[in-house]
This record gives C-alpha cells, sequence and structure tokens, in this order.
C-alpha cells in the first residue's frame, strides 16, 4: 500500500496526518512542539505509523510544513503553512460546499487565506503584532483567570452582562486589564466574553483586509473554543464552518500535497 | 452686612422701582401739598406749571428763563448767579445721575405706565433698527441747542439776525408733554389750550398738542419713547462723568449674550456689545438698572455709588427675578 | 456554509453589544477608578447603562424631537409637548458605520450621528428631525440622514452674531421651527406652556450653575468626567428625573465641600478643557487628563458648559418676548466656532480660567472638525498672551489611539505641577 504524511509543526504543537493514495485521511496525531521540534516530529510520526499497524517504508512521500518545516529533513519536500491549510481546508469541508476564506488561530500568529474558486490562494493576511488574537493570548487569559483553556468557550455562553472589552493589543498589557476588571469583581463570563469579542475583532479586521467572502472556514487549535467562534460569527455576521477536528488541517493539506507530488514525480 | 448684600441682589428690581417711581411722582407732583419745595434746579421735570402741588422746579425751564436777558446781564454778577444754577444743578445730578431719569422723572414715570399697560393687552413693543437709532440720536442735542438759543436771540441779536418776539421766552415748555400732563394729575388741565393771541404763540401751543399726541402714543409702541429726544438727557450727559451713581461693566465676565440689551427700555446695544469700557452710563442711559437685574453672569454689571457697589448682577439674583427656582410642577 | 449552531446577531444586535461594551467599559471606570466616588453619580451611570447597555427606551408613548445641534430651543419642544433629543453621538460603532457614508476626514461625532441613522438603530427613535444649519458638516448630514426615509427640518442659522440682520434671521428661523413643531405636534404655543418651559430649563440651568459653583473650590468634590456625563444625560433623560437626581447631586456635593472631600490631589492641576465636545462614551481625553492625577474644573464645550452657561432672560413674559428671548439665548452667547471671528470664546476661556483657578487649559479637536482646528491657532496665541499654559490635541473615536495621546497629557500635567511649585 501507498501512504503519505504531512507534517505541520507549529509553535505550540505537532500535527500530523496520514493518507492513502485517494486521499482519505487514515489517521491524525497531535503532540506538544516543546523544545526539540525534530525529535518530537519523529517521535510522533512512529506513534502515528505504529497506531496505524503500518510499516514505516510505507510511507512514500512525506512533505512538511509549519513554522518548523525546514528542521524536519526528513520530509521529501516542504511547503509553506498557507498553500497547505488551503489544500487541507478545501478537502476537509468538500461534503459541505466551496471554501472561499480561511481563518487560521495558531499559537502564536493568525492566518486570513482567501481563496479563488479553484482553490488557489489569492490573498493571505497574517496578525503583524506579537500574540494578541492568537491562541497564547487565550492561554494566558485562562492562566489569570485560574481555569482550564478548554472551559473558555462554555464560560463564554453563561454569560448574562455586557462583555467587557479589553482594548490592549499586546497579551502583556490585557493581562493587566483582566487583574484589574478581577480586582472590581465583575463576573468571569463577562470577562471572558470580552475577551473573545476583542480577539474575534481583531481577526474580522483581518478577513477584511483580503475580503469577506460566504464559505469561511475557521481552524486552528483556538477553533475548538465554540464561544471564539460564536465571538467571530457575531463580528463578521455569517456561520462560519469549523472542521470537526480543526487542528490537524494543515497537516492533512500536507498530506494530499504529498500524494499529489509523488504522483507528480512518478507520473 | 454680606446677608444684606446678597437680599438686594436678589431683589425683584421691577417691583422695588415701581413703588420707588410712584413716591418719587408723588413727591415731585404732589410734594407742594406738604410743603416740599426742593428749589427749582432739579434735574428732571418737575413741571413749573404745576402750581402749589409741584415738589420742586425742572431746571430745563428755568435755564429758558435765565438765558432770556441781554449779554449784558451776564457780566459780573448776573453770571455768577447763572453759573451758580448750573452748579446747583449740576450738584443735584451728580446725585443719582441719570437714575434722575430712569426712577424720578414723571414723564418717564408715566412712559413706564404705559408700558405697563401694553404689556398687559399683550400688545408686542415696537423697536427702532439700528440704522434710524443711530440716526435720531442728536435729535435731542439739537432740541437742547434750540432751547438754548432761542431765549437768547429775544433780548440778543444773534449774528445779525431779528430779535424773537417774547412768545417765545420758554420755548421747550410750549412743546413739552409734561406742560400739560403733570398739571393734570392735580386736576389742573389749564395747560391744555390753544393760544390764538399771536402766531408764535398759536404754533407753539399747536405743536405742543401734537406733541403730547404723539408722546402718548408713542410711549404706547415703544418703551420710554419720549426719552430718545429728551434734551434734559442731552444737558446732563455733560455733566454725566464725575456723577456719583454709575453703572460699571465687567467686560472680561461678559458671554454678550444679549440679556441686558433686551431689556433695556433705551435699546442701548452698548450695553452687551462693549467688552472694554468700564463706565457704561451712555447719553441715552436712564440708569434704571434693569440689565443688571436681567444679567446672569456674577458681577458683570453693578450700580456703584461713590466707588461702593451697591447693586450687582449674580446668578442666584438672576434666578429667583426670572423665578426659575424650585420649579416643581410636572412637564411630563 | 456552517456546522455550528448558535444564533448569529443581527446587524442591530451586534451594533448593540459594541456600543455597550463601548459603555460598559467607561461606566466601568466612572465607577471603579477614582477616589471617593459620589453616591448621587450612581443614578447618572445606571440611566446611561440601562439606556445604552439594556437598550431601555425612555420616552415610549411620547413624541421625540430629534435635534442636531444646541441651538434647537429646547423651551419650545417642551412647552410644545416633544422630548427633545440631542442626537450629537460619540460611539466608535456607530462612527464606523457613518464612514461609509460621509468623507474619511470629516468629523467622527458627525459621522456616528448619520451611522446611527444609516442603522436605524434607536432606543427612542426621532420621529423628527431638526437641523440647525451650524457647521458644514452638521448642515450637509440633514440630507444624506434624509436620504434614508427621515423627516429632516433644516433651521437656517447664521454664521455671525454681532449684525442686526442675523439677529432678526435667527429670530425668524425660531419662529419658522415653532410654527412647523406646532404643526407636526397639533399643538398651541401658548404663554403659560412656553413660560413653563422657559423656566424649567432654566432651573435645570441653575442646577448646573450650583455644580459649577462648587468645582471652584480648593477641595474639587467632582470630576470632570462626571459632569460631561450629567451634561450629556440631559440631552436624552426625563428632565423631570434628571433634575431630581441632579438636585440630590447638588446636596451631596454641598455635603462634600463642607467636609473638604476631594476627588482631586492637592497637587493636581486643575485644568480648564475646551474644544469639539466630549459625547458620552468618548471621553477619551478627559479620561487621559483626570487618570494623570489632574482634575477638570471648567470646560467650554457644547455638550456641557455652553449648553447650560446661557439662561433665557425675558422681559415681558409675553410669547412675542419669550421667543425673541429664546432666540437670542441661542445665538448670541454662542461661542460656537462656526461664527466668522471668535473672540468671545477666546475671553470664555481665559474667564474661567481665572474664576477656577486653573493651572492650564486642554484644547482637543476632533479630526475632522474643521472650525476647531482652524481656531486653534488664534487661542493658542491668545493662551499665549495670556500667560495660560495650554496643550492642543487632534484625536478621533478609535479606541487605539491611547499611548501617544496620554504621553502628551502627562507630560503637560507634569510641567503645570511643576510650574506650580516654582511659583510657591
Amino acid at each position: 500500500m501507498k501512504y503519505f504524511a504531512g507534517i505541520d509543526i507549529g509553535s505550540t504543537a505537532i500535527k500530523i496526518s496520514i493518507v492513502d493514495g485517494k486521499k482519505n485521511l487514515l489517521g491524525s496525531r497531535i503532540s506538544a512542539s516543546g523544545s526539540m521540534f525534530y525529535k518530537y516530529a519523529q517521535e510522533t510520526l512512529d506513534a502515528l505509523i505504529g497506531e496505524l499497524n503500518l510499516n514505516k517504508n510505507d510511507i512514500l512521500y512525506i512533505v512538511a510544513t509549519g513554522y518548523g518545516r525546514k528542521l524536519y529533513k526528513e520530509a521529501n519536500e516542504n511547503i509553506s503553512e498557507i498553500t497547505a491549510n488551503a489544500i487541507g481546508a478545501r478537502a476537509a469541508a468538500s461534503e459541505f460546499g466551496e471554501i472561499k476564506t480561511i481563518i487560521n488561530i495558531g499559537g502564536q500568529d493568525s492566518k486570513a487565506i482567501s481563496l479563488d474558486s479553484d482553490g488557489n490562494v489569492v490573498n493571505f493576511a497574517m496578525n503583524d503584532r506579537c500574540a494578541a488574537g492568537t491562541g497564547k493570548f487565550l492561554d494566558v487569559v485562562a492562566l489569570k483567570l485560574e481555569i482550564d483553556v478548554e472551559t473558555l468557550g462554555e464560560s463564554h455562553f453563561k454569560s448574562t452582562g455586557t462583555p467587557l472589552s479589553v482594548s490592549s493589543t499586546c497579551a502583556v498589557f490585557a493581562e493587566s486589564e483582566i487583574i484589574g476588571l478581577l480586582g472590581n469583581n465583575h463576573s468571569i463570563e463577562d470577562i471572558i466574553c470580552g475577551v473573545h469579542y476583542s480577539i474575534a475583532k481583531r481577526i474580522v479586521k483581518l478577513v477584511k483586509r483580503v475580503g469577506v467572502k460566504e464559505g469561511i472556514y475557521f481552524d486552528g487549535g483556538p477553533a475548538l473554543n465554540m464561544g471564539l467562534v460564536h465571538a467571530i460569527e457575531n463580528e463578521i455576521g455569517q456561520r462560519i464552518f469549523v472542521p470537526s477536528n480543526p487542528q490537524i488541517t494543515t497537516s492533512f493539506g500536507a498530506a494530499i500535497m504529498a500524494v499529489d507530488s509523488y504522483n507528480y514525480e512518478n507520473s | 452686612m454680606l446677608n444684606i448684600k446678597k437680599k438686594i441682589n436678589n431683589m425683584n428690581l421691577i417691583r422695588f422701582r415701581f413703588w420707588f417711581q410712584i413716591v418719587a411722582f408723588a413727591l415731585i407732583v404732589y410734594g407742594g401739598y406738604i410743603g416740599l419745595d426742593l428749589g427749582d434746579k432739579l434735574p428732571t421735570f418737575a413741571c413749573v406749571f404745576n402750581g402749589e402741588g409741584t415738589g420742586g422746579k425742572c431746571y430745563v425751564g428755568m435755564l429758558q428763563h435765565d438765558l432770556k436777558h441781554p449779554f449784558e446781564t451776564f457780566i459780573g454778577y448776573g453770571g455768577f448767579a447763572f453759573l451758580i444754577s448750573l452748579a446747583m444743578f449740576a450738584v443735584w445730578f451728580w446725585v443719582l445721575n441719570k437714575a434722575w431719569c430712569g426712577f424720578v422723572c414723571p414723564l418717564g414715570t408715566m412712559q413706564d405706565w404705559l408700558t405697563t399697560l401694553r404689556e398687559k393687552l399683550k400688545i408686542r413693543f415696537s423697536e427702532y433698527s439700528w440704522a434710524s437709532r443711530g440716526k435720531i440720536k442728536s435729535i435731542k442735542y439739537i432740541l437742547l441747542i434750540l432751547l438754548l438759543i432761542i431765549p437768547v436771540m429775544i433780548s440778543n441779536s444773534v449774528l445779525g439776525l431779528p430779535k424773537l418776539p417774547n412768545g417765545l421766552s420758554m420755548p421747550f415748555c410750549d412743546i413739552c408733554p409734561g406742560r400739560m400732563l403733570i398739571p393734570a394729575f392735580t386736576g389742573n388741565f389749564n395747560q391744555f389750550y390753544i393760544d390764538f393771541t399771536s402766531k408764535t404763540d398759536l404754533v407753539m401751543t399747536l405743536l405742543g398738542m401734537m406733541i403730547l399726541g404723539i408722546f402718548l402714543v408713542g410711549a404706547f409702541v415703544k418703551k420710554r419713547f419720549f426719552c430718545y429726544f429728551c434734551p434734559m438727557a442731552a444737558l446732563q450727559y455733560i455733566f454725566s462723568k464725575p456723577a456719583l451713581l454709575k453703572l460699571y461693566k465687567d467686560g472680561s465676565k461678559c458671554t454678550k449674550c444679549g440679556d441686558c440689551y433686551r431689556a433695556c427700555d433705551m435699546d442701548i446695544l452698548e450695553i452687551a456689545d462693549d467688552v472694554t469700557s468700564k463706565n457704561l452710563v451712555t447719553e441715552d442711559c436712564t440708569l434704571c438698572l434693569k440689565c443688571i437685574a436681567a444679567c446672569p453672569e456674577d458681577g458683570c454689571l453693578e450700580a456703584n455709588f461713590a466707588g461702593k457697589t451697591i447693586f450687582e448682577s449674580t446668578k442666584e439674583g438672576f434666578i429667583l427675578r426670572m423665578a426659575m427656582n424650585n420649579q416643581k410642577e410636572s412637564h411630563e | 456554509m456552517s456546522n455550528t449552531s448558535h444564533e448569529i446577531e443581527s446587524p442591530n444586535e451586534k451594533q448593540n453589544r459594541h456600543k455597550a461594551m463601548e459603555a460598559v467599559k467607561l461606566l466601568n471606570t466612572l465607577r471603579e477608578d477614582f477616589k471617593s466616588p459620589i453616591l448621587s453619580m450612581e443614578y447618572f451611570y445606571d440611566l446611561f447603562e440601562r439606556v445604552y447597555c439594556k437598550h431601555e427606551s425612555l420616552h415610549e408613548g411620547k413624541t421625540k424631537i430629534g435635534t442636531m445641534c444646541i441651538q434647537i430651543p429646547s423651551e419650545i419642544i417642551y412647552a410644545l409637548d416633544g422630548v427633545p433629543i440631542r442626537l450629537c453621538n460619540g460611539f466608535y460603532t456607530d462612527d464606523e458605520i457613518g464612514s461609509d457614508f460621509m468623507p474619511q476626514k470629516a468629523c467622527p461625532l458627525v459621522k456616528a450621528t448619520v451611522g446611527q441613522f444609516a442603522s436605524g438603530n434607536f432606543t427612542d427613535k426621532p420621529d423628527i428631525v431638526f437641523s440647525p444649519t451650524t457647521c458644514d458638516q452638521k448642515t450637509k448630514a440633514g440630507a444624506t440622514i434624509e436620504s434614508f426615509g427621515y423627516k429632516i427640518y433644516d433651521v437656517d442659522f447664521p454664521r455671525t452674531k454681532e449684525s442686526e440682520a442675523s439677529r432678526e434671521y435667527w429670530r425668524r428661523s425660531v419662529k419658522q421651527f415653532a410654527v412647523e413643531l406646532s404643526k407636526f405636534q397639533g399643538k398651541k404655543l401658548t404663554k403659560t406652556n412656553l413660560e413653563q418651559a422657559i423656566k424649567k430649563i432654566g432651573y435645570a440651568q441653575s442646577l448646573y450653575h450650583k455644580i459649577s459653583e462648587f468645582r471652584k473650590h480648593e477641595f474639587v468634590p467632582i470630576l470632570g468626567l462626571d459632569v460631561f456625563l450629567i451634561t450629556n444625560a440631559f440631552f436624552f433623560d426625563k428632565i423631570n428625573n434628571w433634575i431630581e437626581a441632579t438636585e440630590k447631586l447638588v446636596n451631596e456635593l454641598e455635603q462634600r465641600v463642607r467636609n473638604k472631600i476631594s476627588v482631586s490631589g492637592k497637587v493636581s492641576p486643575r485644568i480648564v478643557y475646551t474644544g469639539s465636545p466630549p459625547i458620552f462614551p468618548n471621553y477619551k481625553i478627559p479620561q487621559i487628563i483626570e487618570e494623570s492625577d489632574a482634575i477638570i474644573v471648567a470646560d467650554e464645550t457644547c455638550s456641557s458648559n455652553r449648553m447650560f452657561n446661557d439662561m433665557v432672560a425675558v422681559d415681558e413674559w409675553n410669547i412675542y418676548d419669550m421667543m425673541d428671548s429664546i432666540s437670542d439665548k441661542y445665538l448670541k452667547g454662542c461661542t460656537c466656532p462656526i461664527f466668522t471671528k471668535n473672540d468671545d470664546r477666546i475671553r470664555r476661556i481665559i474667564q474661567l480660567v481665572k474664576t477656577y483657578k486653573a493651572d492650564g487649559v486642554v484644547y482637543q479637536a476632533f479630526a475632522g472638525c474643521t472650525v476647531y482646528e482652524m481656531e486653534q491657532r488664534s487661542v493658542l496665541e491668545a493662551m499665549e498672551k495670556a500667560g495660560i499654559p495650554i496643550l492642543y490635541l487632534e484625536s478621533d473615536y478609535s479606541p487605539s489611539q491611547g499611548g501617544q495621546l496620554s504621553t502628551r497629557v502627562e507630560a503637560f500635567i507634569e510641567s503645570l505641577k511643576t510650574r506650580r511649585r516654582n511659583k510657591k
């Protein structure tokens, strides 16, 4: 059998997807990227191969992507995460409709990608301001509020008052703003809701730079936070599509790319 | 002391002035019956024709009379006596300054009564346009010059012109509405006549009748109608600078809101728009002090007597006078 | 295309939420960030929260008369049984909406007003709007708003105030306004209802003057921010409620002055604020000032001092004179920079500095508010001549500008402190 792997080495996590020759997703695995990208990537890939009962030699082609992609020397090819994300998103959402815009919030950056009807990237924008509007921001907030980052979404919907906005773009300053709000006994839910809307507004601004179109796909770790999803939907004024496993879209895209590259090289 | 000051500043000036004018009117028109005699150098229209009732006499009448003498009389004692009279007039005037007009003058008071009547009838007052207002300003000076020159020309040939007939010895009194109106208040209607004895008398008495009519109608439609033309005001203004009672303005506090201007019966624009002068007693001012009462700025306008503030504009006083305090009735 | 389940906000809901977020941010700051809070201010905080966060309507069943500027006499509106709603708007949310209808460099206040009309989203929607032809942008905005399907009535306003012609012109405009409104309301203007309205507003103004009086003290008992909020509330609140709340506030302030309770420190520089009006919730600059240990003791802006300072003074309490008095009040005392020359405004600022013993002036103009921007030069020159320190700032409604503005304000305030120390 022929198998192909896509490895996405991000700032906070390593995501690996394996597909077969027909580009069907067989499995994926996520692990923290930590300090040694290469080592962890290798370990994760081995684990995934084991999990799927495959032979290491069955993996015919590996495409690496993401922030740490150049560190993974074993890869047959490496592509930018923008391209990989676009390919992955279109494939993941193929049964729902056509994707025109992708929002990706990662651990340390956020992106908006605009696609044409053939799936080519026509424009993209990235946040240019540090941790603002990224997953890191949410981590900081959760840490300050002493709650688990996974429960942020749940808390969002419990908010009854006016969302309390956090105006600082900088995660460090926002932290002190949140401490101020907590000091005055404001409800944690209203604060969380406000934080989500602050991020959402920033994200929507990013999307507007590439043009808001119907068919919005949202991926990256923070897409698991339904509160944030809701905030973005409200800010952008339309529904968005969140894949069931939003973290692996890019690695999935890379894996698909691996199939294509392999076929191209061997044709 | 502070309390008294506050009370004064909070007073209802309109009412105070209304009663003050009535008392002044009574003293001047009926004072004679109780033996009051303030002399004949009064800087107000205390009519000499009022007979026994009058509490004093108008200097303008006196002045015309004094001037009806040959020039020679004024050399030596005669001239000295003339100057004494004039000085007496000035001294009287300096006490109240133009407030003689705004608080004492019986003709002024009568006009104010007509204004009240009109107001009660809810008829709007008339105003002069600013341009005509500027033009009529000089009329009072022309009248003053005439009333000074005509008597002189009776006994003297001025610039070689022929002497004037004796009938013109008190030319202003002939046409002054006070001559007829003031005695009428003591039941004396003898002044309502037309004198056919000579052409001069006929013309002058007829003119007097006409002016009386204009006075009554004018004062009804225009506040203080007659005062714009009053030669007494012109004569007074010459002596106004050293007077004790003053109307001062602190221009830095003025917002030019124009409240004072609208309260002013004499439509004196400077009161609102002049923010540099301190002394605001202008030629037509009657020192009625209504402007102070209508001013909402603390200490912007004040009545000052011999260097002491006796009444000044305050926010508090303004609100009380406009009855803007404590509005409880619902507007929902 | 979607796989999510929660309801998405309608555009109006979104706008409301954005405005609520703007509002609550300022209200929380006012409630929490300053020392010795005033108890009776809670009415106003709550009022703004009800209107702008919970979107409560205050005047159900009443005819709401929208006014685009302070020159439309509320006395006449109240006399004719309407509720005046001043439409000057301080929300960034609405400013952004309005940006689509106006030039990019236009004034944020006008843009926000237009934006709100474009959205049609009001808690108390005006039934008719009267727009005095004051500044260019407001004048032209009327037509834009009309194109959204609102009933707009222009009220001619002169650009000079010294001449007889302008006075007559404006008197005629006000009369015409009264006629139009009377027709619209089907009610006649009478001596009684007009007199009552004049006196009621006069009383409200007298309360403002009382508050101002307290601000002259060495121990300033109330924040400038709070005063802006009180005067802003007058734009839309039920007048009787406003009066009652302000009466309470005056009593409390009296107590505070007696007990020497101050919201400022001993060395806090005293500031006179002038320029484009701070309209809720755009209190950006006042907030920076008072958060930098200075205190605003007086202002020369149309949302506050200019609206309350001059009172209608009537000589003969008949309609003819009341109408003239009202007209004159709204024209003659006005120090709006739309007038040709404006020595009056300079005199007013200097006078405020003197009577409120201020250490300096902060002059803020909205970027795009051409008249204030133009007048800045002459005011700065005059202040320099009078030896009064002044800081000129340009700002807009965007929430992100804070950093560099606060640096400038802080530096100015520090310089005032140094001046004061050196004087001693």
